[in-house]
């Protein structure tokens, strides 16, 4: 009987354990009314199964390919918007409010905030962090004339992704994992 | 007279077992006959069936040449789909590593000109 309602107990506490658990995926709005402000879009969706289809038809020979292909790996989702428009102030900044709320739940940690008054470029990015693993990225980079919004989902490598370097021309950004861990990290 | 005449031809037309010889030459005759005679059937029976054989096996060939052609449709099908994400993995890592680079060159700024950016990495 005592087995019974604590099984009872814990089938009525799993979706609430399913739903507290962080999720590096966001929910990314269509801004379809930007799109077609936009001069140039960049519209990227790869789940997981894209990701393993896109894998195999990576040359390993071409160090590009080869590099790509390392990245991918414990990947689960790719998802990319970005917007450029041919004048400054095409978008609100409340069209991007929409993902950076998103930023402020539970496991994501702001890693890196940069403002250039010069340039009026703004680049933020997140991780969630679970188990001392990287298992999601945001990039937010809102220009004058431009906005891009960058989630990656799954097993960063954060190493693999510096290793890009001279393939992409991915910087080493000093990221550091321990920092992001640390409940004084987030904003 | 009469009386001769009739028991003449009763002799003459008595009944008369034929002989050994007559019996077997009759049996391989009637034998012969229906053996041709099946022949004659079976040649004929077998156009249908013949021309039933060649419907299956070009319903069978049809069937497998559309399998082929689905599979081959397929197969391109994936491999346009697989290209396709190739390109958009690549333009990802591409569009993503540009923004990391603005990031950086921010970063790289304000530490040349403190008082200009203010980057919080």
């Amino acid at each position: 009987m005592r087995s019974c309602i604590l099984r009872i107990f814990l089938a009525l506490l799993a979706p609430t354990l399913v739903w507290a658990a962080p999720n590096p995926r966001l929910a990314l709005p269509e801004f379809s009314t930007l799109a077609q402000k936009a001069t140039e879009s960049v519209t990227i969706t790869l789940d997981a199964a894209l990701l393993a289809i896109a894998g195999r038809f990576l040359d390993g020979n071409d160090p590009q390919d080869a590099a790509a292909k390392e990245v991918l790996k414990g990947l689960q989702g790719i998802y990319v918007r970005s917007y450029t428009f041919d004048k400054d102030s095409a978008y609100q900044q409340s069209d991007i409010d929409a993902v950076r709320n998103q930023l402020s739940a539970p496991g994501w940690s702001r890693l890196v905030e940069t403002r250039s008054r010069k340039s009026q470029a703004n680049v933020d990015i997140y991780i969630m962090v679970t188990n001392n693993q990287a298992t999601g990225l945001a990039l937010i980079a809102s220009e004058p004339r431009q906005f891009t919004i960058v989630n990656i989902v799954g097993a960063i490598d954060l190493e693999k992704l510096h290793k890009l370097e001279g393939q992409f021309g991915v910087p080493k950004l000093d990221i550091d994992l321990s920092k992001a861990a640390s409940p004084n990290a987030k904003k | 007279m009469n009386e001769e005449l009739e028991s003449r031809l009763r002799a003459a037309l008595r009944p008369v077992a034929p002989s050994d010889e007559f019996t077997r030459d009759l049996i391989a005759r009637v034998a012969a006959d229906q053996r041709s005679s099946s022949d004659a059937r079976s040649a004929h029976g077998r156009r249908p069936r013949a021309r039933g054989w060649w419907l299956s096996a070009s319903v069978a060939a049809s069937l497998l040449v559309a399998a082929g052609v689905q599979h081959q449709l397929q197969e391109r099908h994936e491999r346009e789909r697989g290209l396709e994400a190739r390109r958009e993995v690549i333009e990802a890592l591409r569009v993503t590593s540009q923004k990391l680079n603005l990031a950086y060159e921010v970063i790289k700024n304000q530490s040349s000109f403190p008082a200009d950016d203010k980057p919080g990495a």
